[in-house]
């Protein structure tokens, strides 16, 4: 599928609390921009995918919302819906039908209003299995204690993610929490699932993000800087990693693979990728993550980070839009902004965070935690 | 030879200074702790935990009959002798039975199941008692009370404390009392019931009891009286002819508190740690009359005895306050939210969630947990047969939880590689600060995880253990 498909426009709402705007307003907002950016209009669109975890109060569970928000009809519009790749999964289904050749133009759409439904992360589970103490924290938490404990690494090396992901984020005038914080900051937050401090974990967020993809062969008809789909991939591994004793929890084989099938399809090695937006929805998540995408060896991602090789001006900047951590996470969406952003970053317009002449970036999700992955390589040209 | 073969006591990790009871209240509250069953506990998961503790390696197939035995079962409707024996996996074909009525159940109990092994229908019994009885805050019995469980299995071979005689009084009296509608013992004449409804009752059973056994009561080694206080007991010891000083087995009152219904197998379980083979010993419960049972301590005891009460006490965790004590037992609301376990789930895994049975594939050999068709390591099909899982492990990788929708803060979560293989992914109860980490020996408890829908799920978890 590589060079089959274009990115012609993107869209994304500001994301945080955004109690004045309804979910299907969000995904409005984001569409519309991306319509103005791909400079079409809705009649072009020959199908859409929403990506949306829990679309609750105001969403429905069918593609419907989509539909209905942008009174977009009597086209084929999909709901995908797989843990945090949700938005990556969409965009990558509607690279699917575009080189199947079913449509030509595909609006991608990820969506997601948490703040309409109080906390997220406490499954209330009746199973026996799972009941009461599952909470996305602490099953993050659980590979990260065991990480530590293997590696000899501490919360000083965590908190150096945040910090600069923050740092990031503030240069960012659509990311959530926007100020710079400090080592010692996140170190003396209150515990929220050891060794998870409040800023070891991204925060919870409305938002939506969009996508208009073409055949590659007509993207230059509405676009003159299209950027490519360079590979995709995705993996599903166990949901359960806690019953599994072969699992050794120091990173995740859903990204480890997923990131093998995108990097095949794009012919390139982990060496070639210029910046990543990766999956930190906890410090140590984005730690494990550089290691399983094939940044550095597994067991130095710490270092890497300590090193400043993934910041702005570093070797591989990761995170360059402020991750999850700092932008936001609303589950659905967040895949979806991580292309806006890759591919704000291919067209050099995102102004102080820009990362120096990337050709290649990558986007990453995991959820699960580790039970599915899915990664996409954007180019230029 | 009939009697006792095993016998363990169970005492929760939690204790409570009782100077914290009479701080609050501004009372004389005594001095010394009493045992506070936490949360995720009731007199069904104690009993659990002094079943396994009993059990210890004994072979569960002999077993022909389990006996619950509380007045305080978290059921009113709904048999937990069933659940005890699922948890411990005894066989289905056993006979099982609940006892309830007055803390006088417990040797009721013990005393049914002698008589099946003796009239042969039972080859080996097992009795559980257990009590978390709940009193009004602020009344006398507050501070008294202490919460608990105790296991016997009682049978003909490897017998450590053979039964002699037995004796029973039954006598319709009003002393304590809980109807249908109250949550809390409620107690008449204290000073006249402990007298007259206790040790009058008590001592004519352990009399006719000796005297059938043709024992003096002087040469009694140990006297396991389950008693409302330690002058109650006293006092009935005497009326019996025994001199209370050297004869009583020493009370719990000042360690764990009055247990009710395991209180005399507890007892007997502490006499057992010491006692000498010929040593006779009377264990009797009261209520509405009483029951008393001749022991004669066996050549088995030495290779046999119970393992130290003292060595669990030693681990015990403070209760920090007057407010956590009654959050603990139950006084303060707790959230229900959450959706109920349905029967269907239970039934479907009974195996899986309460024997705790996982798989073992027999193309690689691989323990797995929960149960499945198709092997999480070989991916050979329908090669899985069912597993029992141990009950003891190490734990994998942790996160001490302060999100997870529960009512104590915080919640340690851990992964636990069990003995011999399978690996689960539990909540960690009655652990001290720091205790959870990578590499700490746990085991399991059957344990109250939730409720919703008006009913309660229980499920294991895991405790640090030294």
């Amino acid at each position: 599928m590589k060079d089959q498909v274009a990115v012609i426009g993107v869209g994304c709402t500001k994301f945080g609390d955004r109690f004045e705007r309804s979910y299907e307003e969000l995904i409005t907002d984001a569409a519309f921009d991306a319509y103005a950016d791909a400079g079409i209009d809705s009649s072009e669109i020959d199908a859409a995918y929403l990506g949306t975890y829990l679309p609750g109060a105001g969403g429905g569970k069918a593609a419907v919302s989509l539909g209905d928000a942008l009174r977009l009809y009597e086209r084929p519009i999909t709901r995908v819906e797989n843990y945090c790749a949700t938005g990556t999964d969409a965009f990558r289904n509607g690279c699917l039908a575009i080189a199947a050749g079913v449509a030509d133009v595909v609006l991608v759409v990820g969506a997601e209003k948490l703040k309409d439904r109080g906390g997220r992360g406490i499954p209330r589970l009746g199973h026996p299995l799972l009941a009461r103490g599952n909470t996305a924290p602490g099953l993050f938490a659980l590979a990260a204690n065991r990480y530590m404990h293997t590696f000899g690494i501490g919360r000083e090396t965590l908190a150096r993610v945040a910090v600069k992901n923050h740092h990031n984020g503030a240069l960012n005038e659509k990311a959530h929490l926007r100020m710079e914080i400090t080592a010692e900051q996140v170190l003396k937050a209150p515990i929220i699932a050891w060794p998870f401090g409040l800023f070891d974990c991204c925060p919870t967020t409305d938002g939506a993000a969009a996508a208009i993809i073409c055949r590659a062969d007509r993207a230059r008809r509405f676009k003159k800087d299209p950027v490519f789909v360079k590979g995709v991939g995705l993996a599903v591994t166990t949901g359960r990693p806690y019953f599994d004793p072969t699992f050794d929890y120091l990173g995740f084989r859903s990204t480890q693979a997923a990131a093998r099938q995108a990097y095949a399809m794009a012919g390139v090695a982990p060496r070639d990728i210029d910046f990543a937006e990766v999956h930190d929805c906890f410090t140590w998540t984005e730690i494990s993550n550089i290691e399983d995408l094939g940044f550095c060896a597994k067991g130095e991602g710490g270092r890497m980070v300590e090193e400043g090789r993934t910041a702005l001006d570093g070797d591989i900047p990761v995170n360059p839009s402020g991750g999850l951590k700092s932008f936001g996470h609303p589950i659905g969406a967040s895949g979806v902004r991580m292309i806006y952003e890759c591919v704000t970053q291919l067209r050099d317009e995102a102004g102080a965070r820009q990362v120096r002449h990337p050709e290649l970036g990558l986007a990453h999700n995991v959820g699960g935690p580790g039970a599915v992955s899915c990664v996409v390589v954007l180019g230029r040209g | 030879m009939i009697g006792v073969t095993r016998i363990a006591t169970y005492v929760p990790r939690r204790r409570l200074e009782r100077s914290v009871i009479g701080q609050t209240w501004g009372t004389r509250a005594g001095g010394g702790k009493r045992a506070v069953a936490g949360l995720d506990e009731d007199s069904l998961t104690m009993a659990v935990d002094a079943v396994l503790a009993c059990l210890d390696g004994a072979d569960p197939a002999e077993l022909d009959a389990l006996y619950f035995a509380s007045t305080t079962s978290p059921y009113l409707e709904k048999q937990v002798a069933s659940v005890v024996a699922t948890a411990a996996d005894l066989p289905r074909t056993i006979a099982i039975a609940d006892f309830a009525g007055s803390v006088r159940a417990g040797v009721g109990a013990l005393r049914v199941a002698l008589d099946g092994v003796r009239a042969g229908s039972l080859r080996s019994a097992l009795v559980a008692a257990a009590d978390a009885r709940l009193a009004d805050p602020a009344s006398e019995l507050e501070p008294v009370l202490g919460d608990g469980a105790a296991a016997v299995i009682v049978g003909t071979e490897r017998v450590i404390a053979e039964l002699v005689s037995s004796a029973s009084v039954a006598e319709e009296f009003t002393y304590f009392w809980r109807t249908d509608e109250q949550r809390t013992v409620q107690v008449a004449e204290p000073r006249f019931g402990a007298s007259y409804g206790y040790a009058r009752d008590v001592a004519e059973a352990v009399t006719a009891a000796l005297r059938k056994a043709e024992v003096p009561p002087a040469s009694v080694a140990g006297l396991a009286l389950g008693a409302p206080d330690e002058r109650a007991a006293a006092e009935a010891a005497r009326r019996a002819g025994c001199d209370p000083g050297r004869q009583l087995v020493p009370s719990f009152a000042s360690e764990v508190g009055v247990l009710g219904t395991p209180e005399p197998l507890a007892l007997l379980a502490r006499a057992l740690e010491t006692a000498a083979p010929g040593d006779f010993l009377v264990v009797a419960g009261y209520g509405e009359g009483a029951d008393a049972l001749v022991f004669r301590a066996t050549d088995a005891l030495p290779g046999g005895r119970p393992h130290p009460l003292a060595d669990r006490l030693a681990r015990a965790l403070s209760v920090p306050s007057y407010g956590r004590f009654l959050r603990a037992r139950g006084f303060v609301p707790a959230e229900t939210a959450g959706e109920p376990v349905t029967s269907i789930i239970e039934w479907k895994e009974l195996a899986q969630d309460v024997r705790l049975h996982g798989s073992r594939c027999e193309a690689c050999g691989l323990v797995q947990y929960p149960q499945t068709r198709v092997c999480l390591a070989c991916q050979a099909r329908d090669r899985l047969v069912e597993h029992k899982l141990a009950k003891r492990g190490t734990v994998f990788t942790f996160t001490i939880d302060n999100l997870a929708p529960v009512a104590e803060h915080p919640l340690p979560m851990a992964v636990i590689d069990l003995e011999g293989g399978g690996r689960l992914y539990l909540q960690v109860t009655d652990a001290a600060d720091g205790e959870v980490k990578v590499g700490t020996p746990v085991e399991l408890t059957f344990r109250r995880l939730h409720e919703a829908g008006g009913n309660r799920n229980y499920f294991w978890k895991a405790r640090p253990v030294s």
